[in-house]
């Protein structure tokens, strides 16, 4: 089990859409994954659950991946959620 | 082995294929408890719905980035493992799937966030999207057309036949509508056979019955014997013979036997209607609904890029050719998904067209911005609908300015010398033409609306029908007066009402000396024949007669 800390960085959070992204990549993923964001725990795997921790801009996240590609998996979540989400980033 | 005669006429023309009935069924949802071994059959119906819903989703997503989220909602994870658990706790697949996608909106609706709880909403569509896949129902109402058939329906709005898949689409039958309805216009743009009014019809067919239509005489065969599809062949064979003479005539100069010129333009609601339009003899676009461009959004109002890559297609097609686009007009019967208009007592008398535009200045620039920057490929008009007064007018234009302004900023080109006119459609812009007249490039006089306001007859209203008359001398003397301002002040008057293309008015509006006809695509040969085969003197003898009429029943014992 590997683990990250970032920030999200688009401008409308993990609203609808950039959610939506965010769960199709995750859920293309074999690792086990949990974003933890505060006190909550949510499974990005689902975008219903992932869009009810209403994560807005600017929340630190800390991402979770087990199995046998976490590293690649962790690394390539990473990035998605620096990048923006195909939102950009203002 | 049935017939149907039907009084009006929408769009000429034969048709005969089986019927495609369209339905739109109030969802009634069976719940029930099942047994333990019913569960697997139950799960694999739920996925069975799943993946309808994706597909439909897929299908109708294209670039819209919330269909695209909805695909990932439709197949959420936590979501199916909802259904499953309900499923498999002893609940049918509709039960399963209503009672979790209602746990998740109230989860939503419960949120402070504004926007989490508009995403109750989006849950909602879901939910109905899998409750409809379950019962075997097609959330589009065309997604069975596979083959070319009979449409019938009860009614067709807009967006059915922005959806529809006009290669299958051999004629059309509908309950609801008269010759100036929606479906009638987009019918005869198209050339295809369209029958109104046809009371009763939706439950006398089944899907795939054969039906044969002749939209000339207005008779429908049900299930039709072999005489009478001998009959319908003879007399489909008789109309294609004449069409063929016409098709050869429109192919000749737009011009009366005395050598006085018009001009035949093409109505069109979308780019599609253009390329048809092209294949026809007409010289010109007289009027492009810009509707389209703002119904074909389901989120928010198209951004000025979106319509000007839209207008720019549009003039690329036409060329040099005139191509008038009419800015947006919106309210009273035509609504858009993303904006809900006020609950108004009179729509038709309301915040519409240009009334709203004026009200939401930077929408409008969008559209105007976006006109502007198409205009440097062809010879794009602009045209205001729904004016009754000069400032209406002088502030439409003011807006104009302020973009062109703009675009100057940004050293982004556009004609300078775009020609921008109006609609007369209002009683108060007859009566100021000539006000109008000093201050625009062109008139195009609305008809259908122009009649409509000015005898006070809803043209909806079925227990009123008789009463809507374009050829009440109040239109016609109307229309005289605005030619007559218009050709004062040296500008063209046109007309892309559907009173342009009837068979008797074309050569009393000839007479009175409208410029430009614009009316449907498939309407262009037929006006052209009739008018190419009378003189110009036989024609304005015909409407200055028509003029001294004192009733629409004088008037067409004249013609």
């Amino acid at each position: 089990m590997i683990s990250q800390k970032t920030v999200v960085v688009n401008k409308s959070g993990l609203h609808l859409r950039p959610a939506a992204d965010l769960s199709k990549l995750a859920s293309s993923m074999s690792s086990e994954i949990t974003i933890v964001a505060g006190e909550k725990r949510v499974n990005p795997k689902s975008v219903l659950i992932l869009m009810s921790a209403a994560i807005t801009k600017g929340t630190e996240i800390e991402i979770i991946c087990e199995g046998e590609n976490e590293a690649e998996d962790l690394k390539r979540l990473v990035e998605a959620i620096e990048s923006g989400l195909g939102e950009g980033t203002e | 082995m049935e017939r149907i005669k039907v009084l009006q006429t929408a769009s000429k023309g034969y048709a005969k294929g089986p019927v495609y009935l369209v339905k739109r069924r109030e969802l009634i949802i069976p719940r029930r408890t099942i047994a333990a071994e019913e569960a697997e059959e139950e799960i694999k119906r739920y996925k069975a719905s799943v993946n309808t819903a994706k597909e439909q989703l897929e299908k109708i997503s294209g670039d819209s980035e919330i269909f695209e989220a909805y695909i990932q909602l439709v197949q959420d994870e936590a979501l199916m493992a909802g259904v499953i658990s309900k499923i498999k706790g002893g609940n049918n697949a509709e039960a399963a799937v209503e009672d979790t996608a209602d746990e998740f909106i109230q989860m939503f609706d419960s949120m402070e966030d504004a926007y989490m709880k508009e995403r109750a909403a989006d849950l909602k569509d879901i939910k109905k999207r899998l409750l409809y896949a379950l019962a075997g129902i097609t959330e589009n109402p065309f997604q069975g057309l596979k083959v070319p058939s009979v449409i019938v329906a009860e009614e067709l709005t807009p967006s059915d036949t922005a959806d529809m898949d006009f290669e299958n689409v051999l004629g059309f039958l509908t309950e609801i509508g008269g010759v100036t309805s929606h479906v009638s216009i987009i019918a005869k743009g198209r050339g295809i056979p369209c029958l109104t009014g046809v009371k009763g019809i939706c439950g006398r067919v089944k899907d795939g019955m054969m039906a044969a239509m002749d939209a000339g005489e207005g008779e429908i065969f049900l299930e039709p014997t072999e005489a009478e599809l001998f009959e319908f062949a003879q007399k489909k064979c008789r109309f294609e013979e004449q069409e063929q003479m016409m098709e050869v005539e429109s192919k000749k100069p737009s011009e009366t036997k005395d050598g006085h010129k018009f001009m035949l333009c093409a109505n069109v609601g979308n780019i599609e209607d253009i390329k048809e339009a092209l294949k026809s003899q007409m010289e010109g676009i007289g009027l492009f609904r810009s509707e389209f461009v703002y119904m074909m959004k389901k989120d928010d109002f198209p951004t000025e890029e979106e319509q000007f890559q839209i207008y720019k297609e549009a003039v690329l097609l036409t060329k040099e050719r005139e191509l008038t686009i009419r800015t947006l007009d919106i309210g009273g019967d035509k609504g858009l998904d993303y904006y809900t208009f006020e609950k108004e007592e009179n729509p038709f008398l309301g915040c519409r067209a240009v009334r709203l535009c004026l009200k939401m200045p930077e929408m409008f620039k969008n559209q105007l911005r976006a006109l502007l920057r198409a205009s440097v490929y062809g010879n794009i008009r602009i045209m205001y609908p729904m004016l009754i007064s000069v400032e209406e007018l002088e502030r439409a234009n003011e807006l104009l300015l302020e973009c062109k302004r703009e675009l100057e900023e940004k050293k982004i080109p556009y004609r300078a010398d775009i020609e921008v006119g109006m609609m007369i459609e209002t009683p108060a812009s007859v009566l100021m033409a000539d006000e109008f007249a000093k201050r625009v490039d062109f008139f195009s006089i609305g008809t259908n609306d122009l009649t409509q306001y000015l005898l006070a007859v809803d043209r909806g209203n079925e227990a009123i029908a008789g009463a809507y008359d374009s050829f009440h001398p109040a239109v016609l003397r109307a229309v005289r007066h605005v030619i007559r301002c218009a050709h004062a002040h040296g500008i063209k008057a046109g007309m892309c009402g559907e009173f342009a293309s009837n068979e008797k008015a074309s050569a009393i509006l000839l007479g009175m000396g409208l410029d430009e006809f614009s009316m449907s695509a498939g309407s262009i040969k037929a006006v052209k024949y009739r008018l190419r085969n009378i003189s110009f003197k036989e024609a304005e003898e015909l409407a200055e007669k028509v003029l001294g009429a004192s009733s629409a029943k004088e008037v067409k014992e004249l013609i």
